[in-house]
């Protein structure tokens, strides 16, 4: 019998550690999803009621045009940041963890500088170095091609050109877990690997690469889900264009939403991005563990 | 006995107050510019003025943040008493229902009439059934603004140094050939690289020719298709010819004229003050002017819309406050001519024949646009901020620059917002 109470005790005491939580996320989160699923269905406009209209959106979305370029973009600059991105942070924190003392501390300061920056700064910041009339780094793009280029105004420097942008600004903390996750490695691995006379290239490939790759799959993971949610800076370089080359599914829902007042349309487009998020990043994740098992 | 007294006391100084009662006016804007200033002091006058009404002011960001702020404070009950807003938006306003009718009642409290309007804004502030929703307050349009130091010496002077001899599209190409050769930068500057700067020049040379962006449900209908075109076409080609500037974005416009590299300027009225303020300083350096745009393309036409005075639906308002409100309208519109310094024009007939206005300059000289003018087509997806706005920077901008075909490009523009109005 006591042992009886003292399980519900523990119970007790740890529903209400849990219960805060519980409460603020069924609150912040649950709440407004379950809503938005609920709009989705209706016509409603961003306040107020709706009609129930079935699958209406559903079937509109699948024969809007926007919403199919949307998709195709955000596929694009997946491509163009989520592996470039793994790479590149990867080979840094190689390069970085070679460093010692003060000097590593300032390496990874620099790296990490653009991160903590707020999406308008760093937008501004590119807008300038790439301004057409002014922009420093016009004289380089003129020395490759010929001709200075309003880079967020051509359709095909656009992706690309946001694509890098994003890269600079998020690439730090990339940097710091692969950092975190090298440092994990025991050297001993290396040491002994050295003794059987393993070279550099087999040290990476036999004994990090795998090691790291649990790190490498979360990177990547992380990036994807990142890089869906592309809206800022698309919003704030380029505002879709031109000619849609950079509308992204989170924009339109934005002009939906709040442009045409589109609440339920837009609800719409939001669960779909939702489901693809999610869909896809379970399937990485799991295709990625596969791939690290063998 | 003491305390009795203090009470009956207490009682006389509450029941007072309402005889004294100041009526709060609660008031949103958008204008941050060169026009919030004048704004804030029209209203610090008024505060003086009437020491029984007192307006509170917030100068909101302009466009898509102001409106959809608007939309959910009315929403929940949380609007401001009274409000700017663009009639080009009033569409969209009427659709989402945020606006509250302005009944006959409220213009008498206000002491003015419907007809004291010029009648383009009046149907502009209107519902299709003839309902007031807003009170117009200015017409502000594209005008042509010119840098004489280029063109002295040439059949486009008059003996004044007045504009003179540009009356189709042919003599305005020829007058940006002649400034070309005279050395300016860029003969006539506008925002090419930002959504109202292409939008607005657009519009008025696609009106110019009678066409319609939207007419009811349908976009680009019929032959107002190859109008669009048309109108690409000529902004292209002055793109091609060297006479526009490339990529210019809103400041860059406006800094190319002021700093003299550019013979004419297509903007908006309300960079008459910027002219006006520079010139007084002695730093503009060129005498310039400025007139109602050309008719190049066949009708004497140019894009407008009005600034107005609008009050939330879904409002608590008692009768006194609302009372108070349209004698805050009322005195604002009879004001106007402060406001008109600002490069409007006052959409209240009385300020804008009033003798005072005829004198100002360059508002007298262009205000015949009046009567002209073009307002965006009626449409929840036109006006501010809205879907058209963003093809122009989406679509016509890049083509413009050539990225794509005159033709193709407003065959995309028509398909892009035919598919936002289903």
């Amino acid at each position: 019998m006591a042992m009886l109470t003292n399980r519900r005790k523990e119970v007790a005491v740890a529903a209400s550690l849990v219960a805060p939580f519980v409460l603020i996320f069924a609150l912040v989160f649950l709440y407004p999803t379950i809503r938005l699923v609920q709009l989705s269905f209706t016509d409603s406009p961003l306040i107020g009621a709706g009609n129930w209209i079935g699958l209406d959106n559903f079937k509109r979305l699948l024969s809007d045009r926007l919403f199919l370029t949307s998709l195709k973009n955000n596929g694009y600059f997946i491509l163009l940041t989520v592996i470039p991105t793994t790479a590149l942070a990867l080979g840094i924190a190689l390069m970085v963890t070679r460093l010692r003392g003060k000097l590593q501390a300032l390496a990874l300061a620099i790296f990490f500088l653009p991160y903590i920056l707020p999406v308008p700064v760093v937008t501004h910041i590119w807008t300038w170095m790439l301004d057409f009339q002014f922009g420093v780094l016009q004289p380089v793009i003129t020395f490759f091609t010929g001709k200075p280029v309003a880079v967020f105004k051509n359709p095909y420097w656009v992706m690309p050109a946001i694509a890098a942008v994003t890269i600079w600004w998020t690439n730090g903390f990339n940097v710091l877990l692969f950092i975190a996750g090298l440092r994990n490695i025991p050297r001993d691995y290396y040491e002994a690997a050295q003794l059987d006379g393993a070279t550099r290239w087999q040290l990476f490939a036999r004994v990090t690469w795998p090691l790291l790759w649990p790190v490498t799959a979360l990177v990547l993971t992380l990036q994807l889900i990142l890089q869906l949610k592309l809206f800022d800076q698309v919003y704030l370089l380029s505002s879709g264009g031109p000619f849609n080359s950079s509308y992204v599914l989170l924009l339109m829902v934005y002009r939906e939403a709040f442009q045409l007042n589109h609440g339920g349309y837009a609800s719409a487009i939001a669960l779909v991005l939702f489901v693809i998020i999610a869909a896809l990043s379970v399937l990485q994740f799991q295709l990625l563990r596969v791939g690290g098992r063998r | 006995m003491q305390f009795r007294k203090l009470l009956t006391a207490t009682a006389i100084a509450l029941m007072a107050i309402p005889a004294m009662a100041q009526e709060n006016i609660t008031w949103w804007d958008f204008l941050g510019g060169g026009d919030g200033v004048r704004m804030k002091a029209l209203i610090a006058r008024f505060n003086e003025e009437h020491p029984d009404i007192k307006i509170t002011s917030t100068t909101l960001e302009w466009g898509t943040p102001y409106y959809t702020k608007v939309r959910t404070a009315v929403a929940v009950g949380q609007g401001p008493d009274v409000m700017t807003y663009h009639l080009s938006r009033l569409p969209l306003g009427l659709d989402e229902g945020v606006l509250d009718q302005v009944t006959d009642e409220d213009l008498k409290n206000a002491g003015v009439t419907k007809d004291s309007f010029f009648p383009a804004s009046v149907k502009a502030a209107s519902s299709d059934d003839g309902k007031l929703y807003a009170v117009p307050f200015d017409i502000h349009s594209l005008v042509l603004f010119y840098n004489k130091s280029y063109l002295e010496g040439s059949k486009f002077l008059d003996a004044d140094g007045k504009l003179t001899g540009i009356n189709n599209l042919q003599d305005f190409e020829e007058a940006l050939a002649y400034a070309k050769e005279k050395g300016a930068a860029a003969p006539v500057s506008y925002a090419t690289a930002d959504d109202g700067g292409v939008y607005r020049v657009f519009y008025t040379l696609l009106r110019q020719q009678g066409g319609e962006l939207i007419s009811g449900k349908e976009v680009l209908a019929g032959d107002n298709l190859q109008k669009a075109a048309k109108s690409i076409e000529v902004m292209t080609n002055w793109a091609t010819k060297g006479w526009q500037p490339e990529q210019a974005a809103y400041e860059a416009s406006v800094a190319l004229f002021t700093s003299g590299k550019s013979a004419f300027f297509l903007n908006g009225v309300w960079e008459v003050p910027t002219l006006v303020d520079t010139d007084k300083k002695g730093a503009l350096g060129f005498k310039w002017g400025a007139v109602q745009i050309p008719n190049l393309m066949g009708t004497q036409t140019a894009w407008a819309d009005s600034h107005a005075f609008a009050i939330p639906a879904n409002n608590k308002m008692s009768p006194e406050k609302r009372k108070a409100v349209m004698t805050v309208i009322g005195w604002m519109e009879k004001n106007s001519l402060a406001w008109a310094e600002a490069g409007h024009i006052p959409a209240y007939m009385p300020v804008a024949e009033s003798a005072e206005f005829k004198k100002m300059e360059p508002n007298a000289t262009y205000s015949a646009l009046a009567n002209t003018a073009s307002y965006d087509p009626r449409s929840p997806i036109a006006g501010v901020a809205s879907p058209t706005y963003d093809a122009a920077i989406n679509i016509i901008s890049p083509a413009i620059h050539g990225y794509a075909e005159p033709m193709a490009a407003a065959e995309q523009v028509k398909q892009d917002l035919q598919d936002k109005l289903r």
